[in-house]
C-alpha cells in the first residue's frame, strides 16, 4: 500500500481526543489491531465525485418550541451519580 | 406440544376464541425461560412479575369483551439498548449498569398500548458492537442449537430467547446485521426495516444513520405482526419518514409467482462458505420452480461496504458515546482528582475493549488531516452503493444473499481478531449504508446441525414485498425449526 496513511497513527493522540486513558501494556495491542483495520480501509478507491444531499432522506424538522415532556427534574436526576440541592455534582473545575 | 413453542399468530387466535388465557401463555413462557436460560444466558434483566400482572390485566379486558389488538397477550423480549421505564437499560455494558430510564421508546409505548406482554431485557453486544454477543460486560449468550457456539450478534439474547422458547417475539436493532446475522445462525426470522419506517426514539444510539429497530420472529408472519405494531411515523424521531404504509400480515400470499429475483454474484465470492452458497441458490431454485423471475445482478462496489461501514459507523459511535461521561448518568470512576480524569478513568473503566476501539477508530478518521482520505471517502462510497441498489432494484422486485458467510462459531474463536469478527458482517451492511429493508429466513442446516440463513433484500418502504417473498421462501423450506434444549 506504499504510504499509508495510518501507519503513523498516534494512538495515544488520538484517545486524549476521545478522552480515553491507554496504558502502555495495552498500547501495542491497539496499534497492531488499528493497523489491520486502517490497512483495510484504505483500499477503498478514490473517487471523483461530490458529496450531495440525499433529498429522499431529508429530515422533517419539529418546531422549536417548548414542550412539557412530563419527567420530573427529580426524576431525571436519579440516574446522577453526585447530586446535591437538585444539582449535579463534578469536581472543581475552577481553582 | 406446550404453550411457548407455539407461533404468535397462532396464540393470537388462540387468545382471541378464548382457549388459552395470557395468564397461562405467559407462566409456559417464564416456566421454560427457569428451565433453560441457565443454559441459554439470554436475559440482563427478567420481569416476572410485572410480566404475569400485565397477562392477567389483558386477560381482564379481554373478559371485559373490549376490542384488543392481534399481539395483546403475547409475551416479548426487549433488547437491552431499547429504553424501558423503570427497567434497568444496560446495553450490556458497565457503563450502564445501575440506569433507570425515566421514559420508553417509541417501540415500547406501541407494545404498551397493544397490551404484549415484555417478559423481560435480552443480552447483546456492549452497545451493539458485535457480530457474537461476546462483547456483553455481563456474560456471553449461547446458541441454542449449539451451547458451544455463539449467537451471533448484535442481538444474540433476542435471536437466542425467540428460538429457545423463552419470548414469542422479541425487539432488537441492526446497524450493520444486527438482527439479520443472529437470526441466521439462531434459525429464526429477523427483520432489518427500511431506515426511517421505525421510530428510534429511545433506541440508545450506536450509528444514528444506520440504526434501526426491527422484530424477531420464529416465521414470516410473526415478524410481519410486530413490525405492524412497532412501525410508523413518529415525530419524536428526525429521521422518521412519513409515508403511506400497507399493513404486512395483511397484505401476505406467499405466492413466489411472477417476483423478480436478483442474484448478486458479488455476495457469493470468496469468503462465502460454499454450503452457505448452496442452501441459498437450493432455495433460490425452488422459488424459480413456483413461478419467481431469478436473474443476475451486479453490485460492484460491495467489495468496499466493510471498510466504507466501520468508517461511518466508528465515526458516528465516537460523537454519540461522548455523552458517557459520569456527569448526569451512568458510571462514574472513583474519587476523581479533576474533571478531565473523571472523564477519561470514567470511559476507560466503563466501556469494554471493542467500544474503546471503535471510539478509537471514530475519533481517527473524524481527526485533522483524515477526514477527507477516510470519513468523506466513506460517505461517497455509500452514495455509490446506494446507486447501485436504486439500479438493481429498478428492475428486480428483491435481492437475493446468504445472510452470514458462514454458520455460527465456537465462542472465543474469533474475538481476539477484530477483522476476523467484521467480517461476520460482509453480506449484511451494505444494506444499513443503502437505507433499505431486508430480512433473514431460515435455510437449512449445517452438517453440524447449525442453521444457514438466507438474506432477502427489498425497496425502501416496501417490506410487505419483502416479507411476502420471505413468506413464500418459508413456505417451500419448512422455515424454523426448534433445537433441542
Amino acid at each position: 500500500m506504499g504510504n499509508s496513511l495510518g501507519s503513523d497513527i498516534d494512538i495515544m493522540h488520538i484517545a486524549k481526543l476521545a478522552r480515553l486513558k491507554i496504558d502502555e501494556e495495552e498500547l501495542e495491542r491497539y496499534k497492531s489491531e488499528m493497523t489491520d483495520i486502517i490497512k483495510m480501509v484504505e483500499e477503498m478507491p478514490d473517487i471523483a465525485e461530490s458529496l450531495e444531499l440525499d433529498a429522499d432522506n431529508a429530515m422533517e424538522l419539529r418546531k422549536d418550541s417548548l414542550e412539557e415532556c412530563g419527567i420530573s427534574r427529580d426524576e431525571i436526576l436519579k440516574n446522577a451519580p453526585k447530586v446535591v440541592a437538585g444539582c449535579v455534582v463534578v469536581p472543581k473545575t475552577v481553582d | 406440544m406446550k404453550l411457548f413453542e407455539y407461533k404468535a399468530f397462532e396464540l393470537s387466535d388462540m387468545l382471541r376464541d378464548g382457549k388459552i388465557s395470557s395468564a397461562e401463555l405467559t407462566k409456559s413462557v417464564l416456566d421454560r425461560i427457569d428451565e433453560v436460560e441457565p443454559k441459554i444466558d439470554a436475559y440482563l434483566t427478567l420481569c416476572g412479575e410485572s410480566a404475569m400482572e400485565s397477562a392477567k390485566q389483558v386477560d381482564k379486558k379481554r373478559m371485559r369483551g373490549e376490542e384488543l389488538s392481534r399481539l395483546a397477550g403475547i409475551p416479548i423480549g426487549v433488547k437491552d439498548n431499547i429504553s424501558t421505564k423503570g427497567i434497568r437499560t444496560t446495553c450490556a455494558s458497565r457503563m450502564l449498569e445501575g440506569y433507570i430510564p425515566v421514559f420508553n421508546a417509541t417501540v415500547v409505548d406501541k407494545l404498551i398500548k397493544s397490551d404484549a406482554v415484555i417478559t423481560g431485557k435480552l443480552n447483546m453486544d456492549e452497545f451493539a458492537m458485535g457480530s457474537s454477543t461476546e462483547t456483553s460486560y455481563f456474560k456471553p449468550t449461547r446458541n441454542p442449537f449449539d451451547t458451544d457456539c455463539v449467537p451471533g450478534g448484535s442481538s444474540g439474547g433476542s435471536a437466542a430467547a425467540v428460538a429457545s422458547g423463552e419470548a414469542v417475539l422479541a425487539l432488537g436493532s441492526d446497524t450493520g446485521g444486527s438482527i439479520r446475522q443472529p437470526a441466521s445462525m439462531c434459525g429464526v426470522v429477523g427483520l432489518k426495516p427500511t431506515y426511517g419506517a421505525v421510530s428510534r426514539y429511545g433506541l440508545v444510539a450506536f450509528a444514528s444513520s444506520l440504526d434501526q429497530i426491527g422484530p424477531f420472529g420464529r416465521c414470516v408472519k410473526d415478524v410481519a405482526l410486530l413490525y405492524d405494531c412497532i412501525s410508523g411515523y413518529d415525530r419524536m424521531d428526525a429521521t422518521s419518514k412519513n409515508t403511506q404504509r400497507v399493513p404486512c400480515f395483511d397484505s401476505l400470499t406467499g405466492s413466489a409467482r411472477g417476483l423478480k429475483i436478483g442474484i448478486p454474484e458479488e455476495y457469493f465470492a470468496e469468503g462465502v462458505e460454499d454450503s452457505v452458497k448452496n442452501a441459498v441458490m437450493d432455495s433460490v431454485a425452488r422459488l424459480r420452480s413456483e413461478g419467481a423471475e431469478v436473474r443476475k445482478i451486479s453490485l460492484p462496489s460491495t467489495k468496499y461496504a466493510l471498510s466504507a461501514y466501520y468508517i461511518i459507523a466508528c465515526a458516528e459511535a465516537s460523537s454519540n458515546l461522548a455523552r458517557f461521561d459520569g456527569v448526569k448518568y451512568g458510571y462514574r470512576c472513583e474519587s476523581p482528582k479533576s474533571l478531565i480524569d473523571m472523564y477519561e478513568r470514567t470511559r476507560s473503566e466503563g466501556f469494554g475493549r471493542e467500544v474503546k476501539r471503535r471510539i478509537i477508530l471514530g475519533t481517527f478518521v473524524l481527526s485533522s488531516g483524515y477526514f477527507d482520505a477516510y470519513y468523506k471517502k466513506a460517505k461517497l462510497l455509500q452514495e455509490r452503493i446506494r446507486a447501485e441498489f436504486d439500479s438493481a432494484l429498478s428492475e428486480v422486485d428483491v435481492i437475493v444473499t446468504p445472510t452470514s458467510p458462514f454458520e455460527a462459531f465456537k465462542l472465543g474463536d474469533r474475538i481476539s481478531d477484530p477483522l476476523a469478527m467484521y467480517s461476520s458482517d460482509i453480506c449484511t451492511v451494505t444494506v444499513n449504508i443503502a437505507g433499505l429493508p431486508a430480512v433473514s429466513v431460515p435455510c437449512g442446516y449445517s452438517g453440524s446441525g447449525l442453521p444457514y440463513g438466507m438474506q432477502i433484500i427489498g425497496r425502501r418502504f416496501d417490506e410487505a414485498t419483502l416479507l411476502n417473498a420471505a413468506l413464500s421462501h418459508e413456505s417451500l423450506m419448512g422455515g424454523f425449526a426448534s433445537p433441542k434444549l
